[in-house]
């Protein structure tokens, strides 16, 4: 079943993609769960349906961006996206949480404007929405791959720091870590990340990756290294997984992943009895 | 309803838009108050779920009755709302994760189903996106019978909402049986949602329900002007973006949302300036 993925070339790239994200998606998945920030990946995927949008406009008008990866404009919206919810948190400080789903529809309210004027509602639109196993290019594997060594040199020179900043910010603070830039630099990874996955995936589906598999995870776990591999796990897993049936039963590929991690999830809750 | 008949498709939309434009921050206010307006996002993409399963069902199943999948999408948006409670009681500790789970695996599910079901990618996009020149009679009505339940639900039990959304120990005390009033909030959101999702689309019901409160809760100074001022900008953001659409060819829910956030900008500076004033006064 799987041989036919070494037969094309196409489908190697997105094998070999699948397996990166399936490796970066749970990892940062497990800092935003531990430091309850699971939403935001939502609202940052769905602004970087903006910024993909925003540059098919482009695109569309000035030939210089045509040639440019929509991808780029994606992460530049979801790093500002990430900003813009900080900012949000602090004009509504009694309704702090009203800050993620203003950024989530604000994202696709402007995505849909932009895709509307460009006269992008067709095919090329549903693969950014629902993902797709034929759209990885060489040039997108390259790219991912970049994102995919520059996040994994992140986390291991700046493991300890987040660890401490997720489980105990005040202390973490107190004890001289620079809380503001480390969360910075967080949020830019998790955009990388969100970027990175979002051509396989899909960007409606982006999010489910960096927390289903945590949430499974959790139910076994006994301690936060374990939960990495049991997110791993069960990311790779749901990802090749989710990419064979779909190429054979010809469905979304993101939908599949997601469904399979449902089901790892489903499973874990009934297999595991304690309660989180 | 002989009047309904003779409605072209722009006024069908326009009266559609403003009994969304006043439900969906009427109960927005509600779930602002209680911190759950993450809530409405989870379960319209649970809504698209049960669309995606109504469709792919007219075709498949062809001895059932014709249905309209609006109605099978209430259903699902319906399980959804009480699936979500069951979610939060697991994750005690965790809660604000029973969200992202029931919203991906609605997307996910509806994905696989969408590439099922073999209809042209315009409907689809019509379905998620919202498009004011689809709203036909049978829409029409649907959306108006919901929004009366809804509304009349909302008008019977505002006193019993309204305690438990700001006290809900208080209430429990003077004897509100909090978790019937839970399934009653429950069925309310998956209402007001499935209504709302022809005209809006259904990734942005949830920018209809947050964006005119978000807004309203700037320059409000008590629960009822929260309410007022929230309708106030929701209707002028429905209609101001149905008439910037019809000029400009975009997409309706699109430019709803961006009039809404305009709305949500201005609020914000006004209550800049004013602060700001206020301040300069009393010093």
């Amino acid at each position: 079943m799987i041989r036919v993925f070494f037969e094309y070339d196409f489908l190697t790239y997105s094998l070999y993609t699948g397996l990166m994200i399936g490796f970066l998606a749970p990892f940062i998945g497990v800092f935003l769960v531990v430091r309850r920030l699971a939403l935001i990946s939502d609202a940052l995927s769905h602004i970087t349906l903006s910024g993909i949008a925003f540059s098919l406009l482009l695109g569309k008008y000035y030939p210089l961006f045509s040639g440019l990866n929509p991808m780029y404009m994606g992460m530049v919206f979801s790093v500002g996206g990430a900003v813009i919810i900080e900012r949000l948190r602090n004009i509504y400080r009694y309704y702090k949480e009203l800050a993620i789903p203003i950024i989530l529809s604000a994202g696709i309210g402007i995505g849909v404007v932009f895709i509307s004027l460009a006269d992008g509602f067709n095919t090329d639109l549903f693969q950014y929405l629902f993902g797709s196993v034929v759209a990885i290019r060489e040039k997108d594997f390259m790219m991912i791959s970049a994102i995919t060594a520059i996040v994994f040199i992140m986390i291991v020179l700046f493991y300890k720091e987040w660890f401490f900043l997720s489980f105990d910010e005040e202390q973490a603070s107190v004890s001289g870590i620079p809380k503001k830039p480390l969360h910075f630099l967080f949020m830019v990874m998790a955009a990388l990340v969100i970027a990175a996955s979002m051509k396989i995936v899909g960007i409606l589906l982006v999010s489910s990756l960096m927390t289903l598999p945590v949430a499974a995870a959790m139910r076994w776990a006994r301690g936060f290294k374990q939960m990495f591999v049991y997110s791993v796990l069960f990311g790779e897993l749901s990802v090749v997984a989710g990419l064979v049936s779909s190429f054979h039963l010809d469905v979304s590929p993101g939908g599949m992943i997601v469904m399979i991690n449902v089901v790892i999830l489903v499973a874990s809750i009934f297999l595991t009895k304690k309660t989180y | 309803m002989e009047w309904i008949n003779q409605l072209t498709f722009l006024e069908r939309g326009i009266i559609a838009g403003i009994v969304i434009g006043f439900l969906c921050p009427l109960l927005g206010a509600f779930l602002l108050v209680r911190r759950i307006t993450i809530v409405s996002e989870a379960l319209s993409h649970i809504t698209l779920t049960g669309i995606t399963a109504g469709v792919l069902m007219a075709q498949t199943l062809v001895w059932l009755p014709q249905q309209n999948p609006m109605y099978v999408g209430l259903l699902f948006s319906l399980i959804g709302s009480l699936f979500v409670e069951k979610l939060r009681e697991l994750y005690k500790n965790f809660q604000e994760l029973a969200i992202p789970i029931i919203l991906s695996s609605g997307v996910g599910l509806s994905a696989i189903l969408i590439s099922l079901a073999k209809s042209s990618y315009t409907e689809w996009y019509n379905y998620l996106f919202g498009s004011i020149v689809t709203v036909m009679k049978e829409d029409l009505l649907f959306i108006v019978a919901t929004g009366l339940v809804a509304f009349g639900l909302l008008f019977a039990f505002y006193k019993e909402l309204l305690s438990i959304s700001f006290d809900a120990e208080f209430a429990k005390v003077s004897g509100i049986s909090v978790k019937k009033l839970n399934i009653l909030f429950a069925v309310l959101i998956a209402l007001v949602i499935s209504m709302s999702m022809k005209v809006v689309g259904i990734l942005l019901v949830g920018a209809m329900v947050t964006l005119p409160i978000a807004a309203s809760i700037q320059l409000a100074k008590s629960f009822r002007q929260v309410i007022g001022l929230g309708i106030l900008f929701g209707e002028l953001s429905v209609l101001g973006g149905v008439a910037f659409s019809y000029h400009f060819g975009v997409a309706t829910g699109g430019m709803i949302i961006i009039v809404g956030i305009i709305l949500l900008i201005i609020s914000v500076l006004i209550k800049k300036v004013f602060v700001q004033r206020s301040r300069f006064f009393s010093v």
